[in-house]
C-alpha cells in the first residue's frame, strides 16, 4: 500500500481523489464531514525524547483549547457545529517517524490540519505535504521556502522576534555597551546567533568576541561561562539555548560572580533558576515568552481568548510545566478555527486560502501580516508585535510590545547580512 | 598576556571535569576488563544515579549525602541485575553482550521517561557556597565531586592491589581460565566488577545531578566521552583511563575556554585518532585485553 502511495506519476490531485473515495467507502472520517462529525486535527511533534519539552506541553495546551471550544458548541462550518479532537503522533523529533506519522494522520485518521514543531522533522514530512496538499504548521519559520506552499508559521517567527528584546534593552539601558554570546551549534542556535548579531549591531552594542558555539551534547558549562566572562562584558546573551542549557549556564554565571545583564530567547521554568541562583541575580533577566497571567495580555488587541484563565487551568492540570510552547499550538488553532469558519470548510486548500486572503491575520499578540518573503522566500509567517519580558521581583513581566516588521524595515539589511554569513537564508539551507 | 585569573579558573574547571569523567571511565574499564563486555548502558547507569538524587533528595528530601550513598547502592544493584540477566548468559558472546547492553540502555531511558517525564528535573542546590581563589571561583558542590573522585579511585586502587577480592578481579581480567583453575569464581568476580563499575557511574551521576540537566538522555554525551577516554588510555587499563580522563578534561576545557566549544570536541576526537595511529593499544594498553 505504501509503495503505491509513492508510485511515480501519482499526482496530488489523483491522490486526494483516491483517498477521498477510499475513505468514503470505508466510512473513515475526514473525507467529508457530516453534520456534527468531529473535526480531527493532527499533532505531529516530539512527545518523548530530547526535544519533547517543545511538543508535549503544546499538546496539553491544545487539549484545554479543545475542551473550551467543544463546551461552547464546537467549530461552526457553514452553520453546522463540529466538535474538535486532536490526534497525536509522537515523531520523537525524527524525520522518518515524522513522515510515517504524517501519512498515518492523513490516511488513517483523516485529519484536516497537522501542527508540527518543525525543524529537523520537516524535511521528512515535506514530500507528504507536496503529494497530499495537507495544510501543516510549524513553530520554526526557517522551515519555510518557496517550495513549502502548504506550510505556515503562524505562531512564532523564531528567531526574528529576538530583535525586540535587544531593541528594548538598548533603549532602556543605554549604558550597556558590550556583549558576548553563546549558543548550541545547531539549526535552532545558528539563525538565532545571526539575529542577535544584527540586533546588537543595530543597537550600537559592540560584540566583544565571536559567538561561542558549543556542541549540543555539552553538559558542563563552566568553561563556556569562563570564556564568556573573560572580557568583563556588560551583556551576556544566551541566544536560543534549550532550557537544559539556559539553567546550568545561568547557574554558572551566578557562581562565577557575574553581575551584569542577561538576555535570552527563553527562560522556561525561571522559578527554578531563581532557586539555584537568587532573586537578585535574576532581576532584570530579559527574554521573549510571557506567563499568560500577565495583565498586559488582557489588552483588547490580544487575540488569545482569556489568556489568564487558560494559564490558570494549565497550571492547575500541569503544575510547574508552563513553558514557551504551552500556548503556541493553541494559538495556531485559534487562527485555524477562524479561517475554517470563514471558509465554511475544513478542507486544507479552503482554510489556507481564507487564512491568507487579505494578507493579514489575528496573531496571539495582535493583528499581524503574512510576511517573510525576504528571509524565507514566501510570505507564510504571521508577523507583528512581540512582547519583551523581564523578570522583576521573581516574576516574568511584560515590559512592552515591539513591532518586528517595523524593526526589519529599518535594519533588515543587517539581518540579511548576518543570516547570509551563517548560511541561514532560505536559498542557503541544504 | 594570559590572564592569571582566567588560567586558574580554567584549571579548576578542568579538575572538576577530569574528576567525573574518570569516575565514569574507570567503571567502564573495570567492567570491560573483567567481563570483556563493552557496556553501552554505562551512560544510563550514570543517568540512573542522577535520577536517584531526583527521587531521594529532590522529591523525598533525604539528606544529599545519604541520597548519594543510596544511589550508589541502587545503581550497583542495577549492575548486578545486568550481570545476571544479560552478561552471564552471553558470557561467550561479546557481541551479544554489547547488543544486550544497548537494549538495556533503551529500557532504562524508557523507565526514566515513564517515571519522571521527558523534561529536565529540578534539583535544589546542595550548597551555594563558592570558594574564591583571587578572581577565580570554585563552587563547593563541584569540590565534592573532586573529593569523591580522589577518595573512590584511591579506595579502588587499594582494593585491587591489597585485597584478595582485588587480586581475584585482576587475575580474572588477565586470564579468566587460569583464574578459574586457581579456584576463583568467575561469576563472583563478574558480580563484584559490575557492582563497583556500575556504582562508580552511579555515584558520578548522583554527585553531578545538581550541577547538570537531569533528563532521560543525559547519559549519551557521558558515554561518548568515556569511550574516547578509555580508547586513549588503553582499553582495559585503569591507570590509562585516569590519565586519559585528566588529559582529555584539560584539553577540552582549555580549548573551549580559549578557542571554541565545537572545536574542543573535534580536538578531543583528533586526540583519540592520533593515539590510535601512534599507539593503537592506547597510552597504557597492551595487546592483551587487560
Amino acid at each position: 500500500m505504501f509503495s503505491k502511495f509513492r508510485a511515480p506519476g501519482l499526482t496530488r490531485r489523483t491522490f486526494l481523489k483516491s483517498t477521498a473515495a477510499t475513505a468514503a467507502a470505508a466510512g473513515l472520517p475526514g473525507a467529508a464531514l457530516a453534520a456534527g462529525d468531529p473535526i480531527k486535527i493532527g499533532f505531529l511533534a516530539p512527545l518523548t525524547g530530547a526535544v519533547a519539552a517543545w511538543g508535549k506541553p503544546g499538546l496539553d495546551g491544545c487539549e484545554i483549547w479543545a475542551e473550551r471550544v467543544n463546551e461552547a458548541g464546537g467549530i461552526d462550518l457553514g452553520g453546522t457545529k463540529h466538535p474538535v479532537e486532536f490526534v497525536a503522533y509522537d515523531n520523537e523529533y525524527d524525520p522518518a517517524k515524522a513522515r510515517t506519522g504524517a501519512t498515518k494522520l492523513i490516511r488513517e485518521d483523516g485529519v484536516s490540519f497537522i501542527m508540527m514543531l518543525g525543524g529537523d522533522t520537516w524535511p521528512g514530512v515535506q514530500p507528504v505535504a507536496d503529494k497530499t496538499g495537507m495544510l501543516f504548521s510549524t513553530l520554526l519559520p526557517s522551515d519555510l521556502s518557496p517550495d513549502t506552499t502548504t506550510l505556515i508559521a503562524p505562531a512564532e517567527v523564531h528567531p526574528i522576534y529576538n530583535v525586540t528584546g535587544v531593541d528594548w534593552l538598548a533603549e532602556n539601558r543605554p549604558e550597556l555597551k558590550t556583549a558576548v554570546m553563546c549558543a548550541q551549534d545547531d539549526a535552532l542556535g545558528l539563525p538565532s546567533v545571526a539575529t542577535y548579531l544584527a540586533a546588537f549591531e543595530a543597537a550600537g552594542i559592540e560584540m566583544q568576541d565571536e559567538p561561542l558555539l558549543f556542541d549540543p551534547a555539552t553538559t558542563d558549562f563552566a568553561p563556556v561561562v569562563t570564556r564568556l566572562l573573560s572580557g568583563n562584558p556588560d551583556i551576556v546573551c544566551l541566544d536560543t539555548c534549550y532550557s537544559d542549557y539556559v539553567h546550568p549556564i545561568a547557574e554558572q554565571l551566578f557562581q562565577q560572580g557575574y553581575e551584569g545583564q542577561i538576555i535570552s530567547c527563553t527562560a522556561d521554568f525561571y522559578d527554578q533558576m531563581i532557586d539555584k541562583t537568587s532573586k537578585e541575580f535574576m532581576e532584570g533577566f530579559i527574554f521573549q515568552f510571557p506567563d499568560f497571567d500577565d495583565p498586559a495580555l488582557n489588552d483588547p488587541r490580544i487575540n488569545f481568548d482569556d489568556p489568564n484563565g487558560f494559564y490558570a487551568e494549565y497550571n492547575k492540570r500541569f503544575p510547574g510545566q508552563w513553558g514557551a510552547v504551552s500556548w503556541e499550538y493553541a494559538s495556531i488553532m485559534d487562527l485555524w478555527r477562524s479561517a475554517a469558519e470563514k471558509a465554511g470548510s475544513a478542507d486544507p486548500d479552503a482554510v489556507l486560502e481564507a487564512m491568507l486572503a487579505d494578507g493579514t491575520g489575528k496573531h496571539a499578540f495582535g493583528d499581524a501580516k503574512w510576511w517573510g518573503k525576504d528571509l524565507f522566500g514566501i510570505d507564510h509567517a504571521l508577523v507583528g508585535d512581540w512582547p519583551v519580558v523581564v523578570i522583576e521581583d521573581g516574576k516574568a513581566t511584560i515590559k512592552g510590545f515591539r513591532n518586528i516588521p517595523a524593526w526589519y524595515d529599518k535594519h533588515g539589511d543587517l539581518l540579511v547580512k548576518h543570516m547570509q554569513a551563517y548560511d541561514q537564508m532560505w536559498d542557503q539551507r541544504g | 598576556m594570559l590572564d592569571p585569573d582566567l588560567l586558574v579558573q580554567t584549571v579548576l574547571n578542568s579538575i572538576y571535569a577530569a574528576s567525573y569523567i574518570s569516575l565514569v571511565a574507570v567503571g567502564l574499564v573495570l567492567i570491560f576488563g573483567v567481563m570483556g563486555v563493552i557496556n553501552f548502558a554505562h551512560g544510563e547507569l550514570f543517568m540512573a544515579g542522577a535520577y536517584a538524587i531526583v527521587a531521594l533528595y529532590a522529591d523525598m528530601h533525604m539528606p544529599f549525602l545519604a541520597a548519594v550513598a543510596l544511589g550508589l547502592v541502587f545503581v550497583g544493584c542495577l549492575g548486578l541485575l545486568m550481570e545476571r540477566a544479560l552478561f552471564r548468559p552471553l558470557r561467550d558472546n561479546p557481541l551479544g553482550g554489547l547488543v544486550a547492553s544497548i537494549g538495556f540502555l533503551m529500557i532504562l531511558q524508557a523507565l526514566a521517561t515513564i517515571g519522571f517525564g521527558v523534561r529536565m528535573e529540578h534539583i535544589p542546590p546542595v550548597t551555594q557556597k563558592v570558594i574564591s581563589l583571587g578572581n577565580a571561583s570554585f563552587p563547593l558542590a563541584r569540590l565534592y565531586v573532586v573529593i569523591a573522585a580522589i577518595v573512590l579511585l584511591s579506595a579502588l586502587w587499594i582494593f585491587l592491589k591489597r585485597t584478595r577480592f582485588g587480586w581475584a578481579l585482576r587475575a580474572s581480567a588477565q586470564d579468566p581460565q587460569a583464574a578459574e583453575l586457581q579456584g576463583i569464581s568467575i561469576a563472583r568476580t563478574a558480580q563484584i566488577a559490575m557492582f563497583i563499575g556500575a556504582g562508580m557511574a552511579g555515584i558520578a551521576g548522583a554527585l553531578t545531578a545538581p550541577l547538570v540537566s537531569v533528563n532521560p538522555h543525559m547519559g549519551h554525551s557521558v558515554i561518548v566521552t568515556a569511550f574516547i577516554v578509555i580508547i586513549v588510555g588503553g582499553v582495559g587499563s585503569l591507570e590509562g583511563a585516569i590519565v586519559a580522563s585528566i588529559a582529555y578534561a584539560f584539553v577540552h576545557t582549555f580549548v573551549t575556554t580559549f578557542y571554541d566549544g565545537v572545536i574542543a570536541d573535534i580536538v578531543g576526537l583528533s586526540l583519540m585518532l592520533l593515539v590510535l595511529i601512534v599507539k593503537p593499544t592506547g597510552l597504557f594498553g597492551s595487546a592483551d585485553r587487560a
